[in-house]
């Protein structure tokens, strides 16, 4: 926590401002479509930084992250649907079974070559999708296959996790995230993150170094399943409705890892500034050309990740930052310029 | 009773026998060198130890305990630490960052890890380079950091694989103190090398293998004067001068 | 009895195809170590390319092959020399290169959802001379398209084998795959075998895209169930083999054919995902992998 305080007055006092003024942001803005763009942003800046443990600092590239995020929206709504549980209840459970899926995907592949895991991950996010398709209850549990479930609708309530306006929604994805991010913070700063670091870069090294390299990778997976079921849980909340398709299976996986790698994989503030860069682009398109050109946002998100990663191989958050700090300290623009110039 | 005891071991890679039944003795506090010409097995041997590679027969005990077929990581923890002839820094991260991995084997703490990995720094004079982005380095500061880093360990046993080749005569003039230094501070260390000078000064014990078979073992200057030696090194100096 | 004899040949025929389609990822990963993931959008443009030559020149669909294959080739090539190239050189001493594995899903997406902006949604046949013809073998019928298609894959895959172990071309990529380094000392150079075994493995997409074409729809997204089939395959039969390749496929093929005799189609989905479960607990480097690979 010390290290957190210890920065330059004017960065702490800038986010101190930014802060404030998102925590405001509810009582400015009153269309419900807007907060709804603003949800969703935050929300897939929190998916993408559950998959940030994974892809940003173990090393391997995973690619089916929607199974787990899936995972957590059916466990939470069916409990509730069936038992009545609260959905904060059931979200931990949910949390709990994705990362025993985790587990078991992770213990064989994560040994192996990087490829594997990846192609591990896309199999399992589309077996799971199939799966749910295919299933119209198990037990006592109804999940309706293809069509999806819709939530049974109840007075606002907290306990419930069902409101009639969109700022306790906002509220919550927005300490969710935060949570999230604090948490990255703290791994990255500590013991595991400094193995997870360095196993994902040169394994063989790690491990001379004493570092159980598959060990340290599970443990991250672990994690970042857990988390994720837990956004499942409230985009599921959220939306009152969803279906395989629009819960599970590639699409979403791979905007995730999508957002990650432009933002920036493995740094903290990546993934926040993937949505923002993406989220808004996929949804204008979405609404103004949806019709005319279909999977125009789509091709929009491929092409922007190829050049990216063409010209910033480590995403868009370092020149970013660069470019901040220079704004920030332009009397020493020059010394700047000499230090991150090394001839 | 030695430090480090390795009994017979033979290792074979599918019809090739890169290391074949080969002891030695470390006692503790000792500099041992093992040399030989290129492909001798003796980085085989070293991987063998290390636990990068099982050993196919023969026993390895450390400090009495058995380590042969234990996973790398599991011997770094009972205080064998080893460098890579290739070096292998964590490329994206600072000298600091790479060092503290190392120091991590010894705490869980931050700042804890931060002060040992400075203090190892510090002793390889290399502490002014703390903050550069270690894959910028040059071959000579990245074989000190490889150094830095398992010293950050604090190993009881260190396994030097080549920390001299690709360095120019100057360099390696600058690195034989150093690795004095580290052996005066109490560690005991293992250095394969396939140049002899380098190592004649250094050690108090050298190992020869050729072909997988240590063919000599003894103090420098006997080990020289040694016949079958001399036929290994400059037999194949001279195969290698016609090249 | 006859029905399940029936189905089991069915596989064959289907998984020899599905197989010529891994053998192409196959061998870019043998090569460069990188997963293609736009494979299927390879063999989806394929599809299309096929599509319109049958359709425009109302000629043999075999005929494609001539014009399909050496156009999926230069693609192929092109691609990595100007997409994967400058990224995998940036990134070609990490051991695990996530960037280049990404990159190829952003072809992907954008060589889909452009097809599905230039040609729409909707799924397309083309009626050839052999569409709809029926192959009767003791009392069992086949599709005739499936029965010609799968023997041009087989002697595909057969020359492909002859060609990577006899031919210069061939050492020069296998020297590559074993040892990049190695390799380049022996004066081979690696970007020129990386972009020529990049087109030769969309090459196989062509040959297979054109075999589906008589007897398979066309639509934007096709590629995408016969990549996830190429993904279990290649795990199934080693990642880098090429017979684990055809054998995987085979495999493949049955399982779905058998299966459907069994239950509906989507279950045999299933079941081809849990046999990939399954050979990744069990034996993860495949039936033919090899083990430095890992």
């Amino acid at each position: 926590m010390k290290q957190l305080l210890n920065q330059k007055p004017i960065i702490l006092l800038i986010s101190a401002l930014l802060l404030g003024a998102l925590f405001a942001l509810p009582l400015v803005v009153t269309s419900p479509a807007l907060m709804q763009i603003f949800i969703l942003i935050i929300l897939y800046a929190y998916f993408t930084s559950t998959w940030n443990f994974v892809g940003g600092f173990a090393g391997v590239l995973p690619l089916g992250h929607s199974a787990f995020i899936g995972i957590g929206a059916y466990t939470s709504t069916v409990l509730f649907q069936t038992f009545g549980l609260s959905p904060w209840f059931g979200m931990i459970v949910g949390g709990l079974l994705a990362a025993l899926v985790g587990v078991i995907i992770g213990l064989p592949t994560l040994k192996l070559r990087g490829a594997y895991f990846a192609l591990a991950t896309i199999a399992i996010g589309e077996g799971m999708r199939v799966l749910f398709e295919n299933v119209k209850q198990v037990g006592p549990f109804k999940i309706n296959g293809p069509s999806g479930i819709s939530l049974q609708l109840v007075e606002s309530s907290f306990m419930d996790f069902q409101f009639d306006t969109k700022a306790p929604y906002y509220y919550i994805i927005l300490i969710m995230l935060l949570l999230v991010l604090l948490l990255t913070y703290f791994m990255m700063n500590s013991k595991i993150g400094y193995y997870l670091a360095a196993g994902g870069e040169e394994p063989e090294a790690a491990e001379a170094l004493g570092i159980k390299v598959a060990r340290y990778k599970l443990i991250a997976l672990v994690i970042s399943c857990f988390l994720a079921a837990f956004g499942g849980t409230f985009y599921a909340q959220l939306m009152l409705y969803f279906y395989p398709k629009s819960i599970l299976g590639l699409d979403l996986s791979f905007e995730i890892a999508f957002i990650a790698l432009i933002g920036g994989r493995g740094t903290i503030l990546g993934p926040v500034l993937g949505a923002l860069l993406l989220r808004p682009v996929s949804e204008l398109t979405r609404i103004y050309l949806g019709s005319s050109l279909p999977g125009l946002h789509l091709i929009i998100f491929g092409l922007v990740l190829i050049v990216v990663m063409r010209y910033y191989p480590t995403g868009l958050v370092d020149p970013i930052k660069k470019l901040i700090d220079r704004f920030i300290h332009k009397p020493a623009r020059e010394k700047a310029d000499d230090l991150s110039n090394p001839s | 009773m030695s430090l480090l005891e390795v009994k017979n071991v033979t290792k074979r890679f599918s019809g090739l026998v890169a290391v074949n039944e080969v002891s030695m003795n470390v006692e503790e506090g000792q500099i041992v060198g093992v040399i030989g010409p290129n492909g001798a097995g003796k980085t085989t041997l070293f991987n063998c130890i290390a636990g990068a590679l099982p050993p196919s027969s023969g026993s390895i005990l450390f400090d009495g305990r058995e380590v042969a077929g234990k996973k790398p990581y599991d011997i770094c923890q009972l205080g064998i630490t080893r460098t890579f002839q290739v070096v292998k820094p964590f490329g994206s991260k600072t000298v600091l960052y790479n060092t503290m991995v190392g120091a991590f084997a010894q705490t869980k703490l931050l700042h804890e890890a931060e002060h040992n990995a400075l203090e190892v720094l510090k002793f390889l004079h290399l502490d002014h380079k703390k903050d550069v982005v270690s894959k910028s380095l040059t071959l000579p500061e990245r074989k000190k950091l490889e150094l830095a880093r398992a010293l950050a360990t604090k190993p009881k046993l260190l396994l030097l694989d080549e920390v001299m080749a690709g360095l120019r005569p100057s360099e390696v003039t600058d690195m034989l103190p150093i690795i004095r230094k580290i052996n005066e501070t109490g560690v005991t260390i293992v250095i394969v090398e396939h140049i002899m000078q380098a190592i004649m000064n250094l050690s108090e014990k050298i190992y020869v293998v050729n072909f997988g078979k240590k063919i000599a073992e003894g103090v420098p200057h006997d080990v020289v004067a040694n016949e079958e030696v001399i036929k290994a090194y400059l037999g194949d100096a001279y195969v290698a001068t016609q090249h | 009895m006859l029905g399940i004899i029936e189905a089991l040949i069915n596989g064959l025929l289907m998984g020899s195809i599905y197989g010529l389609t891994a053998v192409g990822l196959t061998l870019i990963f043998g090569v460069m170590k990188v997963i293609n993931f736009a494979h299927g959008s390879i063999l989806m443009v394929g599809m299309f390319a096929a599509y319109w030559f049958v359709k425009l020149t109302g000629l043999n669909p075999y005929l494609a092959i001539l014009v399909v294959v050496p156009l999926l080739y230069y693609f192929g090539y092109f691609m990595q020399n100007w997409v994967i190239k400058p990224i995998f050189e940036a990134e070609k001493d990490v051991r695990e290169p996530i960037t280049v594995i990404i990159v190829t899903t952003g072809i992907w997406y954008v060589l889909d959802n452009l097809s599905l902006l230039l040609f729409g949604a909707e799924y397309r046949v083309v009626k050839t001379s052999v569409t709809g013809k029926i192959f009767e073998f003791y009392d069992m019928y086949f599709l005739l398209p499936k029965v010609i298609g799968a023997g041009i894959t087989i002697l595909c895959a057969i020359y492909l084998y002859w060609f990577l172990k006899h031919s210069k071309m061939g050492k020069a990529i296998r020297a590559t795959s074993l040892d990049r380094e190695a390799a380049s000392l022996m004066g081979i150079k690696q970007s020129k075998i990386y972009n020529i075994a990049f087109g030769m493995g969309c090459a196989c997409c062509g040959v297979a895209a054109c075999v589906l074409i008589p007897f398979y729809y066309v639509y934007p997204t096709v590629g995408v169930p016969f990549d996830i089939k190429a993904f279990i395959i290649v795990v199934l039969g080693g990642l880098g083999s090429i017979p684990g390749a055809i054998i995987g496929g085979i495999i493949v093929g049955i399982i779905e054919n058998v299966g459907a005799q069994f239950m509906a189609s989507t279950w045999t989905e299933l079941l081809l995902y849990g046999v990939f479960l399954f050979v990744l607990l069990v034996k993860p480097s495949g039936l033919f992998g090899m083990k430095q690979d890992f």
